[in-house]
């Protein structure tokens, strides 16, 4: 027989399978080339004389091929379904059919999975895809786990959080008016991407207040920014490397944890506002890692806070503070409020940088328990050319030390939470901040800044409701905080209103359709020693979200 | 010695004596011999479960699987023993920054003996961990998942 084609009829099993389907297909176009030449060949001698055996032996010979052929497209189908098989992690059928295939009691998210898959199959009988919404994509790996590629992850993903908060609130500005007003406080983009599998990209990209605009009818004042962007070195578990990047000060748990589902009032803890000026952010590097079970340590350099609150525009291009006066970035009204470091264009005031650390635990001997420690210093907050009044004195340097210890505890098999903290500042040198020499007399502050607050609430499970399960927890939080004590210096007049020590009483409901959605409802009373009173009582209400 | 030479000896000695396992933390062999130490084979069974077998005798089911972390996959493993109950729960890597907590040995523990009639919802039977909400609470459902699919099939 002759072939017009090459016929690669080998049994090689090294042949790879697309080698397999380029010979299938060869074979079969020889085949049919060869059928077709036999044709010919036949029909020419059919008109000359009777089938000599030379085609009846031809015919059979084909007819082999024909089935080997068969035999091999078979082969090649069975393997290719068992490779697509290990790679989608698909079990092949059983006539033992499962249980609780489809659970109606799951959230929406692993249940978009199997749909995104395939309808009311049982989980085993559906191919998984791997390209779930497109967060990763099977890429040859070194290391691979059978039929897991580990990495690199080829497309990126993008999370978001975000909280929108309305109500009433008594303005103490209008004289403690109630007045009724909504913010879109933020929406939080949070992309990730595993540039390998051991270096994580991980940003934060936020627009506060319905984000940021230059036209009268844009009605807009809010910000778009960079709050996060780091990349990180995964080495070993005790220790890892996150490069150089904007990041947060690791003080305290809601500093790094700020998103709205992780605590239940419609505003984040009163101590984040001021005494821990969440969310506070810095150009840092760290080290961070995993001593023993349970235990987490994270060590980090960044840009220091900074003694100057006052318009940004206003930096000279020394780099200086501007002449004239300038408000100050610690104070005993906003605490550290106005104080972070800059973060854009070379413009930090001072070349100072800050320590700080954290030691995160959850001991295993109490489960449900998880606490921490963490300390922050700097050794000078004042800036470059920094002077009393509007042009008095220069003022020196000043260190700034924080202190803080906090703990969340689950009791285990119950709905009982509680969460506690002390947050303590000391200032280093109270005569050289800007403060007690702005000749404001009520803003001054002393040698030390403190708080502490309790927090108690029960998670009360609502049961299933539009397909996810559902959670109410009710809860009371007292804060006390005073950023005016004892031990002022400075050149102005020493007159505080008494409105540095403050109460906050907060009652109120978080209810989470899912653990990604918070539904929040908060009164808030505060209570200062302030004659006029604090006038900042409010009643809210917050949706948040964070996937 | 210079200071920069001492601030970083230790890191680079460190970083030099131990093994990568910041993202990998067990291969599937590691695990599936930590699972069942006494078994001297395992025999494929479909997807990616493997029978664990001593001999003729059939210890119990290993399945691998993987779940979204916040927004990276989270690969495990969960051992079944023959009647259909959780042996053993391990990670075998975690690729994102925060919540590895469901790696500590004290969480995963609580699996094991749920079967496919335990509740295994967190904050209930099963701790939920604070700062890790996400993956704890994915990794709950896949065992649940892996029970509800395998939980029942074992014998």
């Amino acid at each position: 027989m002759s072939c017009h084609r090459r016929c690669v009829l080998t049994s090689t099993p090294s042949l790879s399978s697309t080698g397999w389907r380029l010979a299938a297909l060869m074979t079969a176009t020889a085949l049919s080339a060869g059928l077709a030449h036999a044709q010919e060949v036949g029909n020419a001698r059919d008109k000359s004389n009777a089938a000599p055996s030379g085609d009846v032996a031809l015919l059979r010979k084909l007819e082999q091929m024909e089935q080997r052929i068969r035999i091999l497209e078979g082969q090649l189908k069975q393997k290719d379904n068992r490779e697509i098989a290990r790679a989608h992690g698909q079990a092949p059928a059983s006539p033992i059919p499962p249980k609780d295939a489809e659970d109606p009691g799951e959230p929406k998210q692993a249940k978009d999975q199997k749909r995104a898959t395939g309808a009311a199959k049982p989980d085993w009988a559906t191919p998984a895809s791997r390209d779930l919404t497109g967060k990763t994509a099977p890429v040859n790996p070194p290391n691979s786990i059978i039929g897991l590629t580990d990495s690199p992850v080829t497309g990126m993903s993008i999370g978001a959080y975000g909280e929108m908060k309305f109500g009433l609130q008594q303005n103490p500005a209008a004289g403690g008016q109630w007045q009724n007003g909504f913010d879109a406080h933020r929406l939080v983009l949070l992309p990730t991407y595993l540039i390998t599998p051991n270096i994580i990209f991980n940003a934060e990209i936020e627009f506060e207040h319905g984000g940021s605009g230059f036209d009268p009818d844009d009605k807009l004042h809010g910000t778009a920014e960079i709050e996060q962007i780091w990349i990180d070195f995964k080495m070993m578990d005790q220790f890892n490397w996150r490069a150089p990047g904007i990041d947060l000060i690791p003080i305290g748990y809601i500093n790094e944890h700020h998103e709205p589902t992780a605590f239940y009032s419609v505003q984040r803890p009163e101590l984040y506002n001021g005494l821990i000026p969440s969310t506070w952010k810095a150009p840092a590097t760290s080290v961070y890692g995993r001593l023993a079970e349970g235990l987490y340590y994270t060590i980090q350099a960044s840009s220091s806070l900074e003694d100057f609150g006052g318009d940004f525009a206003t930096r000279t291009d020394a780099k200086t503070v501007p002449t004239g006066g300038y408000a100050a970035g610690i104070d005993g009204a906003n605490a550290l409020g106005f104080a972070l470091p800059v973060r854009g264009d070379f413009q930090q005031l001072s070349n100072d940088i800050a320590v700080a650390g954290q030691l995160s635990y959850s001991p295993p001997v109490l489960p449900g328990f998880n606490g921490s420690v963490s300390a922050y210093y700097t050794p000078n907050t004042t800036p470059r050319g920094a002077y009393a009044g509007d042009a008095g004195m220069p003022l020196g340097r000043s260190s700034l030390t924080m202190f803080d210890a906090e703990f969340r505890y689950r009791v285990p098999n119950t709905g009982f939470e509680a969460r506690g903290e002390y947050v303590f500042v000391s200032l280093g040198n109270p005569a050289n901040l800007r403060a007690n020499n702005d000749s404001d007399p009520t803003n001054n502050v002393g040698k030390t800044m403190y708080g502490y607050s309790g927090e108690l609430a029960y998670h009360l499970p609502l049961g299933n409701i539009l397909s996810s399960d559902w959670e109410m927890v009710p809860f009371y939080r007292y804060t006390f905080q005073n950023t005016q004590t004892g031990g002022f210096a400075g050149t102005d007049l020493n007159m505080p209103t008494g409105a540095g020590q403050t109460q906050f009483h907060n009652v109120g409901v978080a209810v989470f359709p899912s653990p990604q959605i918070v539904l929040k409802a908060t009164w808030q009373k505060v209570i200062n020693r302030d004659p006029a009173g604090a006038n900042s009582d409010s009643v809210l209400g917050g949706v948040g979200f964070f996937f | 010695m210079t200071s920069w030479v001492r601030l970083t000896l230790p890191a680079a000695v460190v970083a030099s004596v131990s093994p990568s396992y910041a993202v990998q933390y067990l291969t599937i062999d590691a695990a599936q011999k930590l699972a069942f130490p006494a078994a001297n084979r395992f025999v494929e069974n479909g997807g990616l479960t493997w029978k664990a077998q001593a001999a003729d005798k059939l210890l119990g089911l290993f399945v691998v699987d993987h779940v979204i972390g916040k927004h990276l996959y989270i690969d495990y493993a969960v051992a079944l023993d023959p009647s259909g109950r959780v042996m053993r729960v391990e990670i075998l890597q975690y690729r994102e920054s925060y919540g590895g907590e469901v790696r500590e040995p004290g969480w995963l523990a609580q699996f094991v003996g749920k079967t496919s009639s335990s509740p295994l919802k967190l904050g209930s039977d099963i701790r939920n961990i604070s700062g890790a909400t996400l993956s704890s609470l994915h990794v709950t459902e896949g065992v649940k998942r892996i029970l509800a699919t395998y939980g029942s099939r074992t014998r």
